[in-house]
């Protein structure tokens, strides 16, 4: 039975709360988007816009992040997760530490709550992130994939580290530097170093798995590693030390580089995939690596822009955007569907399995509607897009309502897939 | 001793397995090329030996209790093993015609 990862896997109990808790946050930042965009349009520091931003990064992207990596660490490291009972505890700290982080940032008082939100929040991770490299040290494999993922917890350490300080410095005001200098290493550190290796690494696993592919030269995959984070720890210390424009545009290619060469790998997967038909689910994961690609041009654009001196505002919030809304919400909207629906039926018909019929994971949900889903939220997302790069206070307010229709969607969906009451038929 | 073993071992695969599915892919295990041999030793011992689409299938648990319930259905009084094996490595040669059509390959 070797290479059987399901003696391994946690419980269910752990994994399917953060879907849900995931899933609800996101909805709840769409509708705070909605009503709060006349401000963040015109000023993109505004405190409103980095709450919203930390519910979409902390509630939604991470949240559904950890549920999916306890999920997914027997496969990744082959042994069962550290602890259990810490993950438990890791769940309410961390929902408890967004909820307060945002809420500082809401309501604008850096020096009083931030400072006490930012120290849950970096108990929170440091949980999540103990728990995992526990795991790590009793791994029994280690591949390209795995290191990515590593390497995505070291980048977050590093995010949630970089966060507090620049959270302390609002009390103590001990940088020497301004602290945008210091919230863009965070930024940058989190979206590309967390997420966007999380993502590789995950997915350099779960996509050929799906569409049945047995692309194995990693090659591309280990040029990958090292271009991005030679980028990004370069462009890091050039950002903390005084910034240098040539150092910073070698560092960005190096980075852009090493997410080309990802999506060539991935384009490989594709073009030698088995399985010819995708369905919603594998689809939304490609469109969201097309929306990679579509953000890299945008970094070309900000680069030049930034090169030439040319004011940035709408490039910025597009880069924003098209990243946390457009890459990382895309391919969590359709990788949830590849996940929680089969977490739940092992849950209610492994049992049961071969002894009565029994319906297939797909049918948990509905298919129909997440094609909807899928149609609605492309829709929102371009005109939500094309809202910001023309300015359009009322065409991004459109975007939005669609976006919240499609978080709503989705709600719906994962809480039918979670709460699934068992049918089970006669074989004969 | 049944008198037909081969017959009991193709009545395996033709009537029982190909009704078994890998439940992520929604095709039947055998049309997918994922059973390498079914042995009957001519009492009551059926060994099934097959493989999975990748080692690191999560349903893989499943698939193999599939294939031993269903067996017992029809034959209760036998011992029936499964050895999951990953060589050869299973590979699209593997697929019938009728699980290319299927998986939209033809």
């Amino acid at each position: 039975m070797t290479g059987l990862q399901t003696t391994n896997a946690p419980s269910h109990k752990i994994v399917i709360p953060h879907f849900v808790t995931g899933s609800l946050a996101f909805l709840i930042s769409m509708i705070l988007l909605f009503f709060t965009a006349d401000e963040w349009m015109n000023l993109y520091f505004s405190p409103k816009l980095i709450a919203i931003v930390h519910v979409l990064v902390l509630g939604w992207g991470t949240m559904i992040a950890f549920g999916a990596l306890y999920q997914l660490i027997p496969v990744v490291y082959e042994t069962s997760l550290y602890s259990e009972k810490l993950a438990k505890v890791t769940f309410l700290v961390y929902s408890f530490s967004v909820v307060f982080l945002s809420y500082a940032f809401w309501m604008a008082s850096f020096s009083q709550l931030l400072f006490y939100a930012s120290l849950a929040m970096f108990l929170a991770l440091m949980l999540f992130i103990a728990n995992l490299s526990l795991t790590y040290r009793k791994r029994t494999k280690s591949n390209i994939s795995s290191r990515f993922i590593t390497t995505a917890l070291f980048w977050l350490a590093l995010t949630v580290i970089v966060g507090t300080l620049t959270a302390l410095n609002f009390k103590y005001q001990f940088f020497n530097h301004s602290h945008l200098q210091y919230l863009k290493i965070h930024a940058h550190i989190g979206l590309i170093g967390w997420f966007v290796m999380l993502i590789i690494g995950a997915s350099s696993i779960l996509i050929p798995m799906f569409v049945i592919s047995h692309q194995t030269n990693t090659k591309k995959l280990n040029l990958s590693y090292v271009l991005i984070n030679m980028g990004l720890i370069g462009l890091s210390v050039n950002w903390f030390l005084d910034s240098n424009q040539i150092i910073e545009l070698v560092m960005i290619l190096s980075i852009v580089l090493g997410i080309l060469n990802y999506l060539r790998y991935v384009y490989l997967v594709f073009k030698s995939r088995i399985r010819k038909v995708l369905d919603t689910a594998m689809k939304l994961t490609f469109i969201s690596l097309l929306i990679m690609l579509f953000t890299l041009i945008i970094i070309g654009i900000l680069t030049g822009f930034h090169w030439f001196k040319i004011p940035t505002m709408s490039i910025v919030l597009m880069y924003g955007s098209s990243i946390i809304i457009g890459f990382i919400s895309t391919i969590i909207l359709g990788q949830i569907y590849k996940t929680l629906p089969f977490i739940v039926w092992l849950k209610v018909y492994q049992p049961y399995v071969g002894k009565f019929k029994t319906p297939l994971p797909r049918e948990l949900y509905s298919e129909e509607w997440m094609k909807i889903q899928m149609y609605v939220y492309l829709i929102g997302l371009a005109i939500f897009v094309n809202g910001i790069i023309f300015q359009q206070l009322i065409i991004i307010k459109i975007g939005i309502s669609l976006l919240i229709i499609t978080a709503t969607i989705n709600l719906i969906n994962v809480i039918k897939i979670t709460f699934h009451q068992q049918k089970l038929t006669s074989i004969n | 001793m049944h008198s037909n073993p081969s017959q009991i071992e193709l009545e395996i695969i033709e009537t029982i397995l190909i009704n078994v599915y890998d439940p992520e892919i929604e095709i039947d295990i055998v049309n997918l090329g994922l059973v390498y041999d079914v042995k009957f030793n001519g009492y009551n011992q059926v060994t099934v030996t097959m493989t999975l689409s990748t080692p690191s299938c999560p349903l893989g648990d499943s698939i193999v209790q599939d294939v031993k319930e269903s067996i017992k259905r029809s034959y209760p009084d036998f011992e029936v093993a499964v050895n999951l094996v990953f060589e050869p490595q299973w590979h699209q040669g593997m697929i019938t015609p009728e699980g290319k059509e299927m998986l939209g390959m033809i």
